[in-house]
């Protein structure tokens, strides 16, 4: 009962939380767009400017709902938000709601084959520098990490590009399905050989900094007293590794990983704009040029809550790695929400220096 | 596979994968062909990110595929019947009478009656879409087959909205239109991947002309993708900016489409007063208000070797702004490169440097001024940078800026700005040198005036023949009295080149007479898509 009470409290907590910055997102990204140079209207109607007379353009501004007052065109829009209408999209002539499940439908496949990847990779060149710590396997594999995290998606995208699919020939060099095919007859084949290359230039993004806190970690782990014990006792440098090591250089490459999520969707918009991949990101940059308001704050609203829930999931898994950080986290709310019980008494100090927590999403 | 097997395109799918392998690697463009391909894939861009509407504007460049127009534009420009069988204007100008065919129908089997087109074009009038249709006061089915379309005011140049609005069906017209469009032009939508590729296919119940080819596939990929699957041979047609056109490409042919494209620099026509607009911009500039100095600039330049200098040779002196169309007067423009004769005119004018630093003065106002140019456009800042190089030994400084539209929306009625311009609908032309239109938007930045050319401009505007129509148009450049807006005339305007629209095309694809295309550089080239031929 205390359990199922505590998780209550817990989610409901997050949901304010949830409301409170989605609340916050959508002023400071309504008072951007008003205050932006571009005009809407100039951005419709592009080079289209010499046919457009003073007339067609009241029509338009009536229609994108400029007419009124900044203010009271946020007040609608909340009130037709709390009503879960995200309005229409003026660019794409649709509802925002249809536009961003239909676009974020295909960035998922890139996302989450990206994150993954990075996931992986990033954690087994991590463990695996870390254990070589010193000699030229961790060498090759940190320098490597410093490489690809000073390059920028969008270069390393293009040079991608310009071996594989131009020079090449062996990946397609656009978009998620191949041209000219109609829908039905696509193969799941046809859209993994699409989606390599992207996927591959997104993954960059992710994998640098989990290379390094996971080697970081693993070589903290190494070098603590249990390991020295176990070793001690016989144990392989193998054995000790998947029995003491994993698990303890596990956690900051999780937590990492979920709260790169916001990093991975700002990559995506790059390098689906390289690839012609018609994700979400390419769909937030014609909002943006398009000064398409509502569908910019839909894209918005819906960014935030996938990033607030990957850093609650992180947070979540990463307690169950490290049970210091539910009791640390349990310690935490308690004052904040005013109604737990007395604290627990203070525990020895840490049989193992704390794991690099880092922050979250946008530390770097 | 069909694609492969038919014309040795590549298509990366499983099982065609090695084969594509091979294919891409020699990067050679695939010519296994005997007979000719049902299917052609062009990437030439213009994507509608808001689908496929007529009344918000889809179709007014180029082919509007799924839809026809009441009339069209033939080769050379004039003015044919299409949907409609006949037209006629009213004494007045203000009604129009169409009468239609009938035996259009609509690709869901509904004929297509007046009633449709009266719907089409009053849903255009109120769309708040990217087609001016405000003109028009009704539209009134007047039976079967004729319709009324009644306007507030005349206009000559409401004959293109004709043209230019495709007819969409009433029955069948709402918010989904734009994404599965119903219409009785040459082609049907297939397949419309968003960001990616629009695929259609020929209506064999279309009235007209039938395309050659079964199917289109148009890929919407950036230049550099475009570029690398021509390379690739995985595309027929793709548009290329002039600066890669010199790139040769195994298979493939360069075409250059002559265009009114056009890039010129507008000189405030009035002193600076210290008026300004109700925004607070200022209006006005000393130096360019002066005949004489507008004029000498427009003989000096040596425009082609802009064009040979900053186009690589692709595009064409501009004397005007709709050189080439049918309302153009050839008579406006002048022999330039003309330092000598430029010099000449600043003397008499006054215009002399009498403190020897190079740049004239008169009556104590030095020659200079400021030429803006949008920062972003290198093609703007290389013809910029060109033309005050130019114009220097003339004794006239000029400083070419690079600024943001903020910048130049404050400063375009006191500064030389470089504009780009173009379209086959002389309002624009109207729009550019009415005294009616200064300050309005973009247009008439100069806040040129001139009695004679308004008078022109609106007995063109007001004409109901087209003749007549015409006639006045080219007036308004040049009377053959030594009036006009043109540079012979007032010289409002230092028009400076006419870009030229390149494309790569396989050597089989046959793309018919080829016609002046409009600014916008890509999807223009659809105008006469049902009549392209393969030969091969």
């Amino acid at each position: 009962m205390d359990l199922l009470t505590r998780a209550v409290r817990g989610l409901a907590g997050r949901l304010v939380r949830l409301v409170l910055l989605l609340a916050a997102v959508a002023t400071a990204s309504f008072a951007l767009m008003v205050h932006s140079p571009v005009d809407p209207v100039d951005a419709y109607v592009g080079g289209d400017i010499a046919a457009i007379g003073p007339e067609q353009r009241a029509q338009i501004a009536e229609r994108w709902g400029l007419d009124d007052p900044p203010l009271e065109r946020f007040a609608t829009w909340l009130g037709n938000v709390a009503q879960g209408d995200l309005g229409r999209s003026l660019s794409f002539n649709q509802p925002v709601t249809e536009v961003v499940g239909e676009r974020f439908l295909t960035s998922l496949a890139l996302m989450a084959t990206a994150w993954v990847l990075s996931g992986v990779f990033g954690f087994s060149l991590g463990v695996l520098a870390g254990m070589r710590q010193g000699r030229a396997t961790d060498r090759a594999v940190t320098w490597w990490a410093y490489t690809l995290a000073s390059a920028p998606t969008f270069w390393v995208g293009l040079l991608l590009l310009y071996v594989f699919s131009v020079s090449l020939g062996w990946t397609p060099v656009c978009c998620a399905v191949p041209v000219g095919v109609l829908a039905d007859d696509v193969t799941l084949l046809d859209r993994l050989h699409h989606l390599l290359l992207p996927a591959l230039t997104l993954s960059v993004v992710g994998v640098a900094p989990v290379v390094l806190h996971t080697r970081h970690a693993v070589i903290e782990a190494m070098a603590s007293d249990h390991v020295t014990f176990a070793r001690a006792q016989g144990e392989s440098t193998r054995g000790v590794v998947v029995h003491h090591v994993l698990r303890n250089a596990a956690a900051p490459a999780v937590l990492l990983q979920f709260a790169s999520l916001g990093e991975l969707f700002g990559g995506s918009v790059l390098a689906e704009q390289v690839f012609s991949y018609p994700g979400l990101g390419a769909a937030t940059t014609t909002a943006a040029l398009g000064q398409d308001v509502p569908l910019l704050l839909g894209i918005a609203l819906f960014t935030t809550v996938f990033v607030f829930v990957g850093n609650q999931l992180g947070d979540l898994v990463h307690a169950r790695l490290d049970p210091r950080v539910s009791r640390d986290l349990a310690r935490a709310r308690r004052p904040r929400w005013g109604r737990g019980e007395p604290g627990e008494p203070l525990l020895d100090p840490d049989p193992l220096p704390p794991p690099v927590v880092p922050e979250r999403a946008g530390a770097r | 596979m069909r694609a492969v097997q038919k014309f040795g395109r590549p298509v990366a799918g499983a099982v065609v994968l090695a084969t594509a392998l091979t294919a891409c690697g020699g990067g050679s463009p695939s010519t296994t062909a005997e007979a000719a391909p049902t299917e052609l894939v062009l990437a030439i861009g213009g994507e509608p990110e808001d689908g496929y509407d007529p009344t918000l504007g889809w179709g007014q460049y180029g082919s509007p595929l799924f839809q026809s127009t009441l009339l069209a534009r033939d080769a050379d420009l004039g003015v044919v019947p299409d949907l409609a069988t006949d037209w006629s204007v009213s004494e007045d100008g203000l009604v129009w009478t169409v009468d239609i065919r009938t035996d259009a129908r609509f690709t869901d089997g509904e004929p297509v009656t007046a009633g449709d087109v009266a719907y089409t074009f009053t849903t255009a009038s109120r769309s708040g879409g990217l087609t001016d249709v405000t003109a028009l006061r009704e539209a009134v089915a007047v039976d079967d087959d004729t319709v009324e379309l009644r306007l507030e005011r005349p206009q000559s140049t409401f004959v293109n909205r004709l043209i230019s609005l495709g007819i969409v069906p009433e029955h069948a017209h709402g918010p989904d239109y734009a994404r599965n469009p119903v219409g009785s032009g040459p082609f049907e939508l297939v397949q419309w991947d968003e960001g990616q590729q629009l695929i259609v296919e020929r209506n064999d119940d279309y009235y007209g002309e039938q395309p050659d080819f079964e199917r289109i596939v148009f890929q919407f990929t950036g230049e550099d993708a475009s570029i690398a699957a021509a390379s690739a041979g995985q595309v027929d047609m793709a548009a290329v900016p002039a600066q890669l056109a010199p790139t040769q490409v195994p298979g493939m042919r360069l075409v250059e489409v002559e265009s009114v494209d056009n890039r010129g620099i507008t000189f405030p026509y009035v002193p600076d007063t210290g008026r300004t607009t109700d925004d607070g911009a200022p209006i006005g500039n000393d130096v360019t208000a002066d005949l004489a100095v507008r004029r000498a600039i427009n003989l000096a330049i040596d425009r082609q070797a802009l064009v040979d200098g900053v186009l690589e040779g692709y595009g064409s002196p501009a004397t005007g702004p709709v050189d080439g169309l049918p309302w153009y007067e050839p008579d406006s423009a002048i022999e330039d490169a003309d330092l000598d004769g430029a010099e000449e005119l600043l003397e008499e004018a006054g215009w002399t440097d009498s403190d020897g630093d190079g740049v004239r003065e008169k009556d104590g106002v030095r020659a200079e001024f400021s030429l803006l140019y949008p920062a972003s456009d290198t093609l703007r800042q290389g013809l910029a940078l060109s033309v005050a190089d130019m114009i220097a030994p003339l004794g006239i400084e000029i400083t070419a800026k690079g600024e943001s539209w903020d910048v130049i929306d404050q400063r375009l009625h006191a500064d030389a700005v470089l504009f780009g311009w173009g379209r086959l609908d002389p309002t624009e032309m109207y729009n550019l040198y009415s005294s009616t239109r200064a300050g309005v938007e973009y247009w008439n930045p100069g806040f040129y005036g001139n009695p004679d050319v308004d008078a022109h401009l609106e007995a063109a505007l007001t004409a109901t023949d087209t003749a007549v129509a015409e006639e006045e148009w080219r007036a308004a450049q040049y009377d053959g009295e030594g009036t006009g807006f043109g540079p012979s005339g007032d010289a409002a305007w230092a028009w400076l080149v006419n870009l030229d629209h390149t494309y790569v095309v396989d050597e089989c694809l046959d793309l018919g007479a080829e016609r002046i295309e409009p600014h916008g550089h890509g999807w223009p080239v659809t105008a006469g898509i049902t009549g392209w031929r393969w030969t091969c």
